[in-house]
């Protein structure tokens, strides 16, 4: 395989003054990263059976060509281990998709982040979590992955903050955003599945989505019981109105409740669909829909997502605690899909 | 011990894109409105478009909405401006 780096080198005087140039040069997320040699380059590469030169992506309105090479050096500076290369190009991948769309949700006031969910049995080789603290720190794969598509935006997409990302609050996913699912536990066959994709095959979902909510339930031990607390927190959330799709991460608890109830995700899907509408009215009152109520407003519901398909139902967090969350896309369908795309291990 | 690291950036490699030809004058000339699909734009536009009517001569004006703000405007309202306007006022805002 051609090893021939085609970027700049930089040569400095240590460790410490390769971190320091990082900074200076605006090429991290404000946390130091691994410096970018040619060896860890190439070894990354190497465990992405790609040529440095091959375009991963296209961002057609950046028109900027997202070559394997950039990928890597910015996996090496997240942190990646060498072996998670194939799952950050299948993201980077997703990011030119067009149902992806990645101007809208990378420049938006809005201030979304790029939600990832690894399936298959890489994630568990990945050691990616599913489980306890799944949005926070702790794990190599959740970090690193999930920051290498974040420097991958920055440093070769040129999203930077208050330039062409103008969130105006942003959230801690921006940073990372990457889990997997709970495929051993789930009550429900693993997501990718819904995609198309074998159970065995691996395969990355990407999402443009807010921060998580989180919800408690431990009064209920019933599928209506958790999705009635679910539904009366989305009902005029942070996506109401426009119709994006959300993400519905259940957590061990909640998962025991829906598979002693034999509840399959199609049931949660169009039990939450159905009881996470809010009605025009409401939506106008709360200044979500515009123009003045009408007395047909009253009784007209206005669900939270288009179809009872559009609630990405997934099976993670601690097996412990009466928790889950929901979580809401970007914008609305016209402007942004979830889009799953296989990880191809060499 | 000195270390080489290497340049993670990389800049716009596309193509490059001409812009049309600015007219000197709006005088009988058809405007196309581009709705960005935020809350009032489409308001904000249409006042445009009166003020190049009454102070610039513009004969006419066409409003389409895009689908999305994020997104350029779809293939079908491209080719409504092409075939009905002859200078376009398209702008992103919230």
């Amino acid at each position: 395989m051609a090893t021939e780096l085609a970027s700049r080198p930089v040569t400095v005087a240590d460790l410490g003054a390769a971190i320091e140039l990082c900074y200076t040069n605006g090429w991290t997320d404000g946390l130091p990263v691994v410096p970018a040699t040619a060896e860890r380059i190439k070894a990354m590469l190497e465990a992405g059976g790609v040529e440095p030169g091959r375009q991963v992506a296209f961002i057609e309105n950046r028109q900027v060509s997202i070559t394997a090479e950039k990928v890597a050096i910015n996996a090496v500076m997240a942190g990646c281990k060498a072996e998670y290369m194939p799952v950050v190009l299948a993201a980077v991948e997703a990011l030119a998709d067009p149902l992806y769309g990645y101007h809208g949700p990378a420049t938006s006031t809005g201030g979304s982040a790029v939600f990832m969910v690894v399936n298959g049995p890489i994630a568990r080789a990945l050691d990616i979590n599913s489980g306890n603290n799944l949005f926070g720190p702790g794990w190599r794969a959740n970090a690193t992955i999930g920051r290498a598509v974040r420097l991958v935006m920055r440093n070769v997409i040129g999203t930077l903050p208050g330039e062409l990302d103008q969130s105006s609050l942003g959230h801690a996913g921006k940073y990372t955003y990457c889990i997997a699912e709970n495929e051993v536990d789930s009550p429900w066959p693993a997501f990718h599945t819904t995609r198309g994709f074998r159970a065995d095959q691996n395969a990355v979902t990407l999402f443009a989505a807010y921060a998580p909510h989180q919800y408690s339930n431990r009064l209920s031990a019933t599928p209506e019981g958790v999705l009635d607390t679910a539904c009366a927190h989305m009902r005029i959330s942070a996506g109401a109105g426009r119709q994006p799709q959300y993400a519905m991460v259940f957590a061990g608890e909640h998962q025991a409740i829906f598979r002693k109830a034999g509840w399959s995700r199609e049931q949660v899907q169009r039990y939450a669909f159905e009881h996470s509408q809010a009605t025009v009215a409401e939506l106008k009152r709360a200044n979500v829909l515009p123009g003045p109520v009408e007395p047909a407003d009253e009784k007209k519901p206005f669900p939270v997502v288009e179809t009872p398909q559009d609630l990405l139902v997934l099976a993670a967090g601690g097996q412990a605690g009466v928790q889950s969350c929901f979580i809401p896309g970007w914008g609305g369908k016209a402007g942004s899909q979830s889009v799953t795309k296989p990880i191809r291990v060499p | 011990m000195s270390l080489q690291i290497y340049d993670p950036t990389t800049g716009a490699s596309g193509r490059n894109v001409k812009f049309a030809a600015r007219p000197k004058s709006l005088a009988g000339l058809r405007i196309g409105l581009v709705d960005n699909t935020k809350h009032n734009s489409d308001q904000l536009l249409l006042r445009i478009a009166a003020l190049l009517e009454s102070r610039h001569g513009a004969k006419a004006h066409l409003i389409r909405k895009k689908k999305s703000a994020g997104a350029a405007p779809h293939a079908e309202i491209i080719e409504e401006y092409k075939a009905n306007c002859d200078v376009i006022v398209a702008g992103v805002g919230d």
